[in-house]
């Protein structure tokens, strides 16, 4: 499974390294991905009934905070292209990419779960920045910050992996599997949601251009920009009620 | 009891807004619980938070009011792509699938998010929140209510007569979209190499370094009708039809290559050792922020004058995101063309939350005026046993400043701080409603040496060198440190307002003055917010300099903090020397 893993890991960077703006879309991507960790770690020091684990959870979410700016640097420095500079700051693609979710990872999932989905994602992200540095895909000084990052991520897994053999300990082994098993499940069910979407919106984009060169085209004379300036207007004609009742 | 909910989402700046009896309860923008800066999705949290302040839930609102008209809005949208054919080829896939997936059922996405009968769903109209935001807020019963920003349903300026009977507020004028002031600035914003609904400031600030060379050019986009209103020149925009653009070539013609994002910006005069072509980039970039920001303040200018001569009224209400342009609004109270100026602090759309509701309290329901806006922390906050035990569990050194010393040792103790040079993260309270940090969730050092502009830019916000930063300054002493265009009074409460500071006091608070001599002040007063006023005062009576340098308490890119573990974690992410959490002193920790 690891090789099979680390092949995947090895062909898909290879192409999203080489891409046009590749770098710069990646490291884009891994600021996005490492603030929204933040804000998870975060709501999860304030939600955590375990309180021994808080500060745990503060010195995460430092370090993903940390790694969001050392990626954000990274995408200065390799590109200053405007699109990859406003993808830091485009609040619909942390959504739209599932970064952030309706409610912090934490309230969906719980304290085990929550755990579980750390030990499993930091392992997955330690995996692939191992993989990107041995076979030299980014240049030098980032392989340099990969480098610094991933020893962060050992003290993610060493601490998660520690808290989830203390449930296995107190016998809930049971619920650490399951949890485990729901979160690969649910990474994978999200890249299909991804895919999914995507080519949702390449098909939807056919026939949506097709609709507007058919159906639009023909008002085209009769829709008209105004010009600027004063327009007097009056107050809507309908009682008030009726008024705030209506969309229109 | 009755209450009704205000909201604004789906486009930027989702907020919501909750009034009980006649009385504003609870406000705060979605982003303050997602951490999504300017998050524009549908308010859930923030309403769920209101309702829990007040202590009632859904089935006790008497309605819900959302702050536009989505069918009016999307008959736009669609108008405008049939007259951009067959450009608008490009944005119509995009903008059909976000109306068609969300937009177009904004009353049962309200409905099942909200879990309220979908009957109980009110609709304002966008300008006409503006309009109730900054009117039915101001303490003001007859005046001109002027509202400017991107775009609403069809209006981009809208003009309202406020009056002290009902209906309050009625239609006077408009102009209509695509002409817009707001999306004029946001274009220039894109071609300056920032990015839109947020780098809007950093123009306003780098216009300071330019003179307005480039006006000729500038305006050619933007032409003044000389009857009070504007149009622009649609050659030079296009996002009225594009997806991702807003502006075509012609206006890189015109003006040259557009700045790229995250370029140095150096202009003349600022680093002798930088390389003489940047510099002379910077500067023409400066030049041209110079000359958008007069052609703006022109523009609004002529738009108050046509108010005038429609309303015969002594104020002035402002609202929509142009509004939060305090250079302009200092200019435009300068003019005396009114003899009052009001702006409700969270102008933007943000504010449209709190516009939609009042306005159907006021306007639908009936019910009579109040005396406006009497606070501005309208948002969350935490209970102090809470906050201690989080800090104990963290395990980081703290001390309970306000139990040991009173509140007059808490403001001794941070006075100390500040007058030492430390930095200090200060959470106190409910946080602010709107974009401004106003006492609650700020980031305050001295102002009184020039290097400390670049140490908080540079090592706590990681921001750009050239952005200057506002004081907090004693209501009492501000005309004796600034000139204050009589009109700008309540608006420099909520640093709405940006004049310039005395000739002979720009050296003794070189951190918060601006390279232009100007300063983005806030006039604190005891009665808005006793603690800051104390805190302000214990430094005034050490160094003799009445303000202290106040600035958001985030880092470049996030919303303000909102709860103490955010604060702290902010705070050891940065190079803070202390913070400051509801009155406890907390220190830093080895890990």
């Amino acid at each position: 499974m690891g090789i099979i893993r680390r092949t995947w890991i090895r062909l898909a960077g290879a192409w999203a390294w080489r891409r046009p703006n590749g770098p710069v879309r990646l490291m884009a991507a891994f600021s996005q991905a490492e603030r929204g960790s933040s804000y998870d770690v975060i709501a999860a020091l304030e939600r955590t009934e375990r309180r021994d684990l808080r500060r745990t959870y503060l010195f995460h979410a430092l370090d993903e905070s940390r790694h969001a700016r050392i990626f954000r640097r990274r995408v200065q420095a390799l590109g200053r292209q405007d699109r990859a500079e406003a993808a830091l700051v485009d609040a619909g693609s942390l959504r739209a990419t599932g970064i952030i979710g309706e409610a912090p990872l934490f309230e969906q999932m719980g304290e085990l779960e929550f755990l579980a989905f750390v030990y499993v994602v930091e392992s997955l992200a330690l995996e692939q920045f191992q993989v990107y540095c041995d076979h030299g895909m980014p240049d030098p000084d980032t392989i340099a910050a990969l480098r610094a990052i991933a020893d962060d991520e050992k003290f993610h897994i060493s601490y998660s992996r520690r808290e989830l053999e203390k449930y296995r300990a107190a016998g809930r082994g049971a619920e650490v599997r399951a949890a485990l098993f729901r979160v690969r499940a649910r990474r994978i069910w999200q890249a299909w949601l991804r895919l999914s979407r995507r080519l949702g919106d390449a098909v939807s984009t056919l026939w949506l251009w097709a609709l507007y060169l058919v159906c639009v085209a023909p008002f085209r004379p009769l829709a008209r920009v105004e010009g600027g300036g004063w327009r007097t207007r009056d107050a809507d004609p309908r009682p008030i009620a009726e008024f705030a009742r209506a969309q229109a | 009891m009755a209450a009704v909910l205000g909201i604004s989402a789906l486009y930027h700046d989702a907020a919501a807004a909750l009034i009980v009896d006649g009385e504003v309860v609870a406000a705060i923008q979605e982003e303050r619980f997602t951490r999504i800066k300017h998050d524009p999705s549908l308010p859930v949290r923030a309403t769920r938070w209101c309702l829990a302040q007040a202590g009632i839930g859904p089935d006790d609102l008497d309605h819900v009011v959302f702050y536009e008209k989505p069918l009016r809005k999307f008959e736009r949208i669609l108008h405008h792509t049939v007259a951009a054919f067959p450009r608008g080829i490009r944005g119509f896939p995009r903008t059909m699938r976000v109306w068609l997936g969300d937009k177009l059922w904004t009353r049962t996405l309200l409905a099942r998010e909200l879990r309220i009968p979908a009957d109980r769903i009110l609709f304002s109209e966008h300008h006409l929140s503006h309009a109730a935001s900054a009117l039915l807020c101001s303490p003001h019963r007859d005046a001109a209510v002027l509202t400017i920003d991107g775009v609403g349903e069809h209006a981009t300026t809208a003009l309202w007569r406020g009056s002290a009977a009902a209906p309050f507020i009625e239609p006077v004028a408009e102009i209509p979209f695509p002409h817009s002031l707001g999306l004029f600035y946001s274009a220039m914003t894109a071609y300056l190499g920032f990015a839109v609904n947020e780098g809007e400031y950093k123009v306003m600030g780098m216009a300071a370094y330019g003179q307005p060379r480039y006006r000729d050019r500038i305006d050619r986009l933007l032409r003044r009708d000389g009857r009070g209103g504007y149009e622009l020149d649609l050659d030079y925009f296009c996002f009225h039809w594009h997806p991702d653009r807003s502006y075509t070539d012609k206006l890189v013609d015109l003006l040259g290559p557009p700045r790229f994002p995250g370029t140095p910006f150096v202009p003349e005069g600022v680093d002798p050792d930088a390389p003489a072509d940047l510099v002379a980039d910077s500067q023409r970039y400066a030049d041209i922020a110079a000359s958008v920001q007069a052609a703006l303040e022109d523009a609004v200018v002529d738009l108050a004058r046509y108010a005038r001569q429609r309303i015969d009224a002594p104020a002035l209400c402002l609202a929509g995101g142009v509004a939060l342009n305090s250079v302009a609004n200092h200019r435009l109270a300068g003019e005396g063309i009114f003899d009052h100026l009001w702006i409700q602090p969270a102008a933007g759309d943000a504010g449209g939350a709190l516009g939609a509701a009042l306005w159907a309290w006021h306007c639908v329901l009936g019910h009579d005026r109040g005396p406006g806006l009497v606070r501005y922390d309208l948002g969350r906050d935490f209970d102090r046993p809470g906050t201690a035990e989080l800090l104990g569990d963290l395990q980081l050194p703290f001390e309970d400043v306000l139990e040991d010393a009173s509140e007059s040792g808490l403001a001794e103790r941070v006075a100390e701080d500040l007058a030492e040079g430390r930095v200090i993260g200060w959470f106190d309270g409910r946080c602010e409603y709107g974009p401004r940090a106003l006492g609650h969730r700020s980031i305050l050092a001295d102002p009184r040496s020039a290097a400390m502009k670049d140490r908080v830019n540079a090592r706590i916000k990681y921001r750009e060198r050239f952005r200057p930063f506002a004081p907090s300054i004693l209501d009492a002493q501000l005309d004796e440190w600034v000139e204050l265009a009589p009109a700008a009074r309540d608006p420099a409460r909520y640093m709405l307002a940006t004049p310039t500071v005395r000739a002979d006091r720009r050296q003794q608070a070189a951190a918060v003055v601006h390279v232009d001599g100007s300063s983005r002040v806030q006039a604190v007063r005891a009665e808005d917010h006793p603690r800051y006023h104390a805190v302000i005062s214990a430094f005034a009576a050490r160094t003799g300099v009445p303000m202290v340098l106040n600035t958001s308490f985030n880092l470049k890119g996030d919303p303000m903090v909102s709860s103490p573990a955010q604060a702290v974690a902010t705070f050891l992410g940065t190079d803070l020397d202390a913070l400051y959490v509801d009155g406890f002193r907390v220190g830093r920790s080895k890990r």
